[in-house]
Parts: C-alpha cells; structure tokens; sequence
C-alpha cells in the first residue's frame, strides 16, 4: 500500500459482486428516439414496483450507433417468459417490432457505492447514500481527505510513542474547526491515576500539537520510534484487539495503577468529557436552557400533557437555532456530549468502545487496522447497522502507507489487501 | 430469559433493592435512573449510579461506576492482576435495566459470573434484546477455534416494574442534559 485511501464502512455487510441477489426482467433493445413514449407508458401499466433502484433503461453503443436497452416487464419465475408477459405490454411490442432477451438485474439497492459500482456491471442501478447525511459517505474532498490522513497519522504516531510496546490510541477531533478535543492511548497496564484531576487534564488534552497539525500532518512526539518489526507478540498490548486478556499481562511495576476496560477510545472520551467540564462550567448553555425551561413550567404547573405540547411547538424553531449554531465554532456555545466530532483509532473498536462512542454520540470513526478478534464496526459486530441504537455514526477505514507504519507491514493486523476485501472494497 | 418474579429468592430481591436504591438517588440527581450493587460471598462489594450529567461522560453508566470502585478496593489490597480475575469470576452483578452493550461487554471483559437485572433494555441491551455477552449467546464468540470472550450467566425480569417506574418518573420530569428534541417526546410504553 502506497497512498493514502478512505474505505466506508457501510452499515449492512457488502455482498460480494457475484453474490448479489438478483431477478430476471424481460428487455428489448430500441431507437432512442422511442425512449420517452415508451418508458412513461410502462411506468403507468408495469411499474417495478420492488426494483425502484433499476434504472428503466440502459445505454448500449453498438458499431458507434447508441442503442438502447429497455426493461419491459418482470419475467415470470415459472413456465414460458415470454407468454407471461402481460396484454398491455405485448400491445407495445407488436407495433415496434421489437425482440425481447431476458436479463438479470440487482434485487436489492447497493448499501454502498462501492457495491453500486459492482451493480451497474450487471445492469445500471441508482445509490442513495444512507438518509442520515453524514459528510464523506459520498466521498471526501481534497481538502477533508488531507485533514483525514493527518488526523490518523497523529493516531499512529501516538500509538508508538510508548518507546516500548505499540497500543491503541484514539485522536477526538471537532472537524469543522479542524481542532484536536482530546487524544488517548490505552491506559489498561499503566495508569497514573488522577490524584490531581486537573494535571492529568493537561497532560491529556492541552499538548502543544494538539491544537493545530502542520502541512505535513506531522505531530511531533516523545519518542516517535517505528512500529517494531521483530516481534510476534507485537500487537498483545493492544487492548481493544484482546480484551479478554488484561489477567495474563505481565505486571508493569513501574505503573501504579491498572485497569482492564481503560481503553484509548474510553480514556479519550473520558478526557473530552473533562475538557467540556473544565471549558464549560455548570452554568453552560444547555443548562441555562433547562433552567428556563423548567421555571416556565413550575408556573404552569407543568403537568406532562402540557410539556409535550410545548415541546412540540418549540421544536421547529429549536431546530433552526441549533442548525446555525453547528455552523458556528462560537466558544460560547457548549457542545453536546460530542456531537459532531471525529475519532481517529488505529484499530477498529472493541464492542465496548464502539458502543461508548454512540453514548457520546461521535460523528465519523475513523480507524485504520480491522480488528477481526472483537471488532464492532464491521468485523465480529456492526453496530453502525444496528437499526435500534439511539445514535449511528459513519465509520470509515483509512489505508495508510507502508512508509507511514515504519515497517510494520509484515504483521499480523496489518492492511493487506485480503483484509481490505472483508470490506468489499 | 426473564424469570417470573417468585422463582426469585428473596435474597435477590434483597439486593435488586438495594439497586433500586441506587437508581432512586439517581433520579434525585437529575440522572437516568439506573442503578447497581456488586456482591461478592453474599455480601455487597460495590454500588453505582448513573453519573452521565454530572460527569458529561456518556459512558459513566451506573455498572462503569461500580466496577471502578471494585478495582480501586481491589488494587489498594494489592491484589494482582489474576487475582482480581479470580474475584470476578465470584461476583455477581444486581441492576436495575439490562445492561447495555458496552456494559455487558465490559463484563464479559471482567469476567464476572452472573448478572441480574430488572427490566430488558430493547434500544441497547447487550444480554439479549440488542446483542449477547450472555451465556445463551447462540453465536459463541470465538476466533480460530479459541474461546475469546467470557460469557456470564444473566436472569432478566427481578422487579421490573420498579425499575420502569423510575424511568417514568424521570421522562415525565424530563431529562435536562438531552439537546431539545427534533422529534416530540414519545414515553415509553411501560406495561
């Protein structure tokens, strides 16, 4: 691997090209200059009512002349096709002429545009990108792509400032002011734990790289050092690739504090929290509304009929404010949780993270490694595909240069292009 | 998997009360009321609350809670890392909602032996109504033929209807940290 590369991870498990379910559809070839007549006709009399992401008509170039492929009707999936075609459609053939063939096109809507790409081979299909709107699932610009890959080579890099062993490290990132929130490696064998909750505040969130990347997305650490590439055992310490066993660790005597479930993306959301507490003491914006809210109620002896009548109205206008306001980087306005941010992960989150990040409702994850032991946004789970969640972030890998992972190429966990197919990219 | 109420003896209840407690002083905080105990040779060790206002830590759930004050007792005792997995493997965890996934995966992390709960968590339950980190999980979760995760017993259904009831108290009080709805409130249905 030698570029840089952003990979959506869809919601659904991408099927592979030559699994795709499909169904068999009765098509003739026509004059373009039939299309319109023809096509609005058949959408009144055999609408494809289950198949609204096939396109009608497909283009067809034909000793330079273009043709046109056009889909009359379903095919039957018994008996002769051809006489199951229905009256009204054999009444367009008759004078036309025209021939029909049977073909196959996709039953379901591509989840991703990759799977869309593998779609229109077969027959052209159209891609709605999830209805939630997320920036980059349809892809990234210049610009944002560049700011992707400095983010992640911040997390690499902080993943192998230890000096000793690689661990997991998570970068949270508020992108629309392209500032850092909060960075974290996993703390499960060594952690200093807080008697002074303010220093280790600072340590955490207030590095002098944190709060801009250069050009180069370089950031500068301790000790930069390479991925070490003579060890099997490299990868142990990575905590969110082996969960289950923080017991069998050798003990690090020099820590004084360990903790099995304090993993980069769990400190990390744990020092964005403290960051929120410390920008935005209690009397911030969201509690202020509350205040009001409820003092307005107190005289109204707010019964809950009332309230959820008043909630109501007030939505539409509450939904304008807080749309202007994302627009915004006001200081002044205190985030939610971390709504609207990013993570960068080196590798793809545990159950445990994944499921934290929802709770803080994080935008995008980015992670650059699958975690095929216990990952749960696209190897073991997909929680961004589980419907019944409160909150669904995008998630999205990023392929990272051999030259950026310093020769660690050769390692188990690392991109090869057989795990870049578990995505179906 | 949720065991009618008389199949429980009344020393679970006992403690699903005291979990009950818990949740109750998080309601007077203005939190989601959830609430736990973790008990050790019949005796409770620990006991949490849902913290996520007060801490804006989403993830400061009332089970994250109680786990830390274990360890801490834990650590101060100087027990060892395999010593403190031994411990684990003894406890039992009372709570008044399923837990969550990230909950239910951090026990399974832990390795703790059982859980109880009060009422099923259908949006994020990680014991069966959204994902398994039970033992009945029918997927077992393994890699290359390795048992990975520690699976723990789990019952569901031990005063349920209290635990519901706190929540309601709390929506119709409305939670203050949440952003205003794009939606119109919709209480859950209970019962």
């Amino acid at each position: 691997m030698d570029a840089w590369q952003i990979v959506y991870v869809p919601d659904k498990p991408p099927i592979p090209p030559d699994q795709q379910s499909t169904v068999d559809v009765i098509a003739t070839v026509i004059e373009p200059r039939l299309a319109n007549t023809l096509v609005r006709r058949l959408n009144q009399i055999v609408p494809l009512e289950n198949l609204r992401h096939v396109k009608r008509v497909r283009k067809k170039s034909v000793e330079g002349k273009t043709l046109l492929c056009l889909i009359l009707c379903l095919a039957s999936e018994h008996g002769d096709q051809f006489d199951s075609i229905p009256h009204e459609v054999q009444e367009l053939i008759s004078p036309h002429k025209l021939s029909t063939f049977v073909t196959k096109v996709c039953k379901y809507a591509a989840t991703s545009k990759e799977e869309w790409e593998e779609q229109c081979k077969l027959w052209p299909t159209s891609f709605h990108p999830p209805t939630y709107s997320i920036d980059g699932i349809t892809g990234f610009s210049e610009e944002d792509s560049r700011s992707v890959f400095s983010f992640m080579n911040s997390a690499i890099q902080l993943a192998k400032s230890g000096g000793g062993s690689v661990v997991n490290a998570a970068v949270i990132v508020d992108p629309s002011a392209k500032i850092v929130i909060a960075t974290a490696r996993d703390q499960i064998y060594s952690w200093h734990a807080p008697k002074d909750e303010a220093i280790l505040e600072t340590s955490c969130s207030e590095r002098p790289f944190a709060s801009h990347i250069d050009s180069n997305g370089v950031m500068s650490c301790e000790t930069p050092g390479g991925f070490p590439d003579d060890s099997k055992q490299l990868y142990d310490d990575v905590s969110c690739l082996y969960p289950w066993r923080w017991a069998e660790q050798k003990t690090d005597m020099s820590s004084c504090c360990w903790h099995p479930l304090r993993h980069a993306a769990i400190v990390a959301i744990e020092s964005s929290a403290s960051r929120d507490r410390r920008l935005y003491p209690s009397s911030g914006d969201i509690q202020d509304k509350l205040v009001d809210m409820n003092s307005a109620h107190s005289s109204s002896t707010g019964s809950p009929a009332k309230r959820q009548k008043t909630n109501l109205t007030d939505v539409k206008s509450d939904w304008k404010l807080e749309t202007c306001c994302e627009g915004s980087h006001s200081l002044a306005a205190r985030p939610y949780l971390c709504t609207g941010y990013d993570i960068f992960l080196v590798w793809e989150p545990c159950a445990m993270c994944a499921m934290a990040l929802v709770h803080q409702r994080i935008r995008r994850i980015f992670f650059a490694f699958p975690n095929p032991n216990a990952g749960a946004v696209g190897s073991v789970y997909r929680l961004q595909g589980e419907k019944s969640l409160n909150h669904h972030y995008a998630v999205f890998r990023v392929l990272v240069p051999a030259q950026v992972l310093d020769g660690a190429e050769t390692c188990h966990g690392q991109p090869t292009s057989t795990v870049v197919d578990n995505y179906g990219i | 998997m949720a065991s009618p109420k008389e199949d429980c003896s009344s020393i679970t209840l006992a403690f699903m009360d005291l979990a009950i407690q818990q949740a109750k002083l998080a309601l007077d905080s203005l939190e989601v009321p959830v609430g736990c105990v973790i008990v050790e040779d019949g005796e409770v060790i620990a006991s949490g609350r849902n913290r996520t206002n007060e801490t804006r830590n989403a993830t400061r759930h009332a089970e994250m809670e109680a786990i830390d004050t274990v360890l801490e007792k834990w650590q101060k005792k100087g027990l060892s890392k395999s010593e403190t997995a031994e411990n684990f493997s003894k406890c039992s965890l009372f709570v008044t909602c399923e837990p969550c996934i990230m909950c239910a995966s951090a026990l399974s992390i832990l390795g703790i032996k059982e859980v109880f709960y009060g009422c099923a968590n259908d949006k994020f339950g990680g014991c069966g109504s959204i994902l398994s980190f039970h033992s009945s999980n029918s997927n077992p979760v393994t890699s290359g033929g390795l048992p990975q995760g520690k699976d723990f017993k789990c019952s569901g259904g031990i005063m349920a209807s209290e635990a519901i009831s706190l929540f309601r108290s709390f929506y119709e009080q409305g939670n203050p940290n949440a952003p205003k709805p794009h939606r119109p409130l919709i209480l859950p249905e209970t019962q």
